[in-house]
């Protein structure tokens, strides 16, 4: 009888494949590249932006932090340079259809907010520049997504939120908040609503007038969502996050759900919120009060983008990048699929869809600074496109061959075959499985324990404007060399590679099966470097070592 | 594992590389030594041993923490005794590691593969009918674990907390049932052959010995 169970436990495995079939690559079966971009430097952090016919892309982390455009079929038409905004902006374009105010009148615009402060308004066509005006920097300027209120723009600033006109960039009245960071702005009919790094939620009305409640919940690093259920945040702690429903008028904490690290930025469609972070991606329903209605295991710390068609798509921040597609049926099923476009890496930018012709395209960019973009196909040409990998199909032919040699063997009686080929299938499945299980792991170990580490010591020497910002030391030659300032990275090798493009480093690692190892920094090689993450010894490789807002990297010669 | 996530634990220099080597050489022809002399057939089959076990080592390298090396260190401890296993323990340990990465780990890989031969030589795994299989998967998954586990102890350099390296063991646990896979699939697939192969046969002087004294006692 056990060995009739296990025969058709075996057997059943060999539908596995069918069921997939009728599931996986989907997406990469019905789309193909259109065209692709290599910027060769900096990263794609925002969404891209669909404006008079042109597909616009603001690239930074480099010495030439640019905003540029390409027409439908790939071709660079502008770019508009800013070499101050030294830091990774994280401030998405913000589009504006032409219009008329008190103000006066404008064109279509993208406006751009950047780290050194200043707001550009650019025409899409070319990308002049329409107005421009500079806002406060505090180690870092603006890096809030922007709302519109009718004829006038709102901007978040690093210690304050700003209106100003469209139509000249005039500021009407700036307020002053809380230190901000990814800090967006929501609109309703009372005013504003913008976060800040204490965790204070700040109410502004349309003349300026400031009120805030601290919600003692950590971090608020994007725009507020409003919903009938109150105001959905998603705030990050130093070692979990918390997703509360806030009253929009007095600001008490209607409902708290816990959830993992280093949120993204949560998305609204109607009465839907879906929110990510360093464990999962979660569907919530908010109409009277919130309900997390289905959850997936998935990496995402930036944006998410809701599509047109009810899909939404984020990108995995994780070294071995793949943007997720979700969906959810009737039944509010959440459901994924990993979507593979040719750009590994680290993420943060929602891909962009927009239609051309009839034709849908989506374009993806992350921080290997590689813009892909991908358009539907119809089916008859997406069957003609399925290349044979002889690798994978070998693979799958050799464990079609285990599972059927286990199950004839067990029903034979043939004991010590099956443990041969049932122990060899089962050890290719770990050996296919293991990158995967033993991030996800140590991701759910580190929740579960997290480390009480020794604070790495201030240095008073350093900058004011690093305060409360992620710092990197390189220790070698006898001499410390410290960058800093910086902020938004979840991993040490992610803030580490920022670093040394700060300070002119160039960094040599190498990819293995159980994450990156860094083989030289600045060309020094030795018996291999080592680092701590605010004095504590990394135990684990530097991509999967997770960094807080105000980590302290320290990396040394082994 | 710990050489791709850069933790290596203290690094030695030029000085007192050549010493861990020497001591570690020095302990495995102490064991070979001891106590009777072998002859060079047997040496000669141990160093082929040594050298094939360590090429498949450094072969089977990039496949993260399958370790053909315990299981053989399990069987030759089991067949050729503990001194000869722990000899091989070592040897080979010293000579993948001259291809893959030398350091301060030889050492601890070396004392955990040692004490596997060991344990090996106790655990009465081969008995007059050959390979007890159950007995050694299982004698292979706990060899798994605790190879793992005493090269860890390789990273407490005085910098690493009681509670840091609870975290680093926890983090590695994956890679241990890893390591478990691969020696119960060695065990299963290899083990009766590889036994077999280190089964010692009676030299002629050993069955004419034999045969004489067993007629001395009939007569």
């Amino acid at each position: 009888m056990f060995r009739r169970l296990m025969a058709l436990l075996l057997i059943s495995l060999l539908l596995v494949p069918a069921i997939i079939a009728q599931d996986t690559n989907s997406w990469n079966d019905s789309h193909s590249l259109a065209w692709e971009y290599d910027f060769e430097t900096g990263y794609i952090s925002t969404t891209p932006l669909f404006a008079d016919e042109q597909i616009i892309v603001r690239t930074s982390g480099n010495s030439e932090p640019a905003v540029t455009a390409f027409d439908t079929n790939g071709k660079k038409t502008w770019q508009h340079l800013n070499p101050s905004s030294t830091s990774n902006d994280m401030s998405p374009l913000f589009h504006v259809q032409a219009g008329q105010g008190e103000c006066g009148a404008w064109p279509e615009m993208v406006l751009v907010g950047w780290t050194n402060g200043l707001i550009e308004a650019l025409k899409p066509s070319d990308g002049e520049v329409f107005w421009s005006i500079q806002t406060e920097v505090i180690g870092w300027g603006v890096t809030g997504q922007f709302a519109l209120d009718g004829e006038f723009v709102v901007v978040p600033t690093r210690q304050g939120i700003g209106q100003y006109c469209l139509a000249d960039g005039q500021q009407q009245w700036w307020t002053q908040t809380g230190l901000g960071w990814r800090n967006g702005v929501a609109v309703d009919n009372t005013g504003y609503f913008v976060g800040d790094e204490a965790g204070q939620l700040w109410h502004i009305n349309r003349t300026g007038a400031a009120t805030s409640h601290a919600l003692q919940l950590g971090k608020i690093r994007h725009p507020p969502l409003l919903t009938n259920a109150g105001i959905i945040l998603h705030t990050q702690q130093d070692s979990r996050g918390t997703i509360a429903v806030v009253h929009s008028s007095d600001g008490r904490v209607l409902q708290q759900f816990s959830t993992g690290l280093s949120p993204a930025i949560p998305s609204l469609r109607g009465d839907y919120v879906v929110t990510g972070d360093s464990s999962a991606i979660r569907l919530l329903l908010c109409t009277n009060e919130c309900e997390i209605i289905d959850e997936v295991p998935f990496h995402t710390n930036g944006e998410i983008g809701w599509m047109d068609n009810g899909t939404i798509l984020a990108p995995s921040n994780t070294p071995n990048s793949a943007w997720g597609l979700f969906t959810f049926d009737a039944y509010e099923n959440l459901t994924f699929e990993s979507l593979e476009v040719g750009i590994q890496g680290y993420g943060t930018a929602a891909p962009l869809q927009y239609l051309v012709g009839g034709t849908t395209f989506t374009a993806f960019g992350n921080d290997q600074s590689l813009l892909r973009v991908y358009s539907d196909l119809d089916l008859s040409e997406s069957l003609s496109n399925n290349e044979f990998d002889w690798g994978v199909q070998g693979l799958i032919f050799a464990m079609f061959l285990l599972i059927g040699s286990s199950t004839v063997s067990l029903l034979n009686g043939k004991f010590d075959w099956f443990l041969r080929t049932s122990s060899l299938l089962f050890l290719i499945i770990l050996l296919l499985i293991i990158p995967d299980l033993s991030m996800q792991w140590s991701q759910a170990f580190d929740e579960k324990f997290p480390a009480t580490a020794p604070s790495e010591e201030w240095n008073e020497q350093w900058p004011d404007t690093w305060l409360g910002t992620q710092i990197v030391i390189f220790e070698f030659d006898g001499e410390e060399h410290t960058a800093g300032g910086f902020v938004g990275h979840d991993t040490v090798f992610s803030l580490t590679l920022t670093a040394c493009d700060e300070l002119g480093f160039e960094l040599s690692s190498e990819s293995t099966e159980i994450g990156v190892y860094v083989n030289s920094i600045a060309g020094v090689e030795s018996n291999g470097w080592e680092f701590t993450v605010d004095g504590s010894k990394g135990i684990v490789s530097a991509d999967q070592s997770i960094v807080e807002s105000t980590s302290i990297i320290r990396w040394y010669l082994a | 594992m710990f050489q791709s996530m850069g933790v290596h634990g203290p690094a030695l220099s030029p000085l007192a590389s050549l010493l861990l080597d020497v001591v570690l050489l020095g302990c495995a022809f102490w064991l070979l030594a001891k106590p009777t002399k072998r002859p060079i057939i047997d040496s000669l089959f141990l160093m082929s041993l040594v050298l094939s076990v360590s090429l498949l080592r450094v072969v089977m390298q990039p496949i993260p923490n399958v370790q053909p090396v315990t299981v053989a260190a399990l069987l030759v401890g089991a067949q050729l005794g503990a001194r000869r296993g722990a000899a091989f323990a070592v040897l080979v340990a010293m000579t993948s590691n001259f291809f893959i990465g030398d350091g301060w780990w030889t050492l601890f890989q070396a004392a955990g593969w040692a004490s596997i031969a060991f344990a090996g030589s106790r655990l009465s795994l081969v008995t007059t009918s050959g390979l007890n299989l159950r007995r050694a998967c299982v004698a292979s998954l706990i060899a798994a674990f605790w190879f793992d586990l005493v090269v860890s102890f390789s990273i407490l350099d005085g910098t690493i907390s009681i509670t840091e390296f609870i975290t680093y063991l926890g983090h590695g646990l994956p890679f241990d049932f890893l390591h478990m896979a691969g020696n119960f699939t060695f065990v299963v697939w290899m083990g009766n052959w590889f036994s077999g192969l280190l089964e010692e046969e009676p030299t002629l002087d050993e069955i004419e010995f034999a045969v004489v004294n067993g007629h001395g006692i009939d007569g």
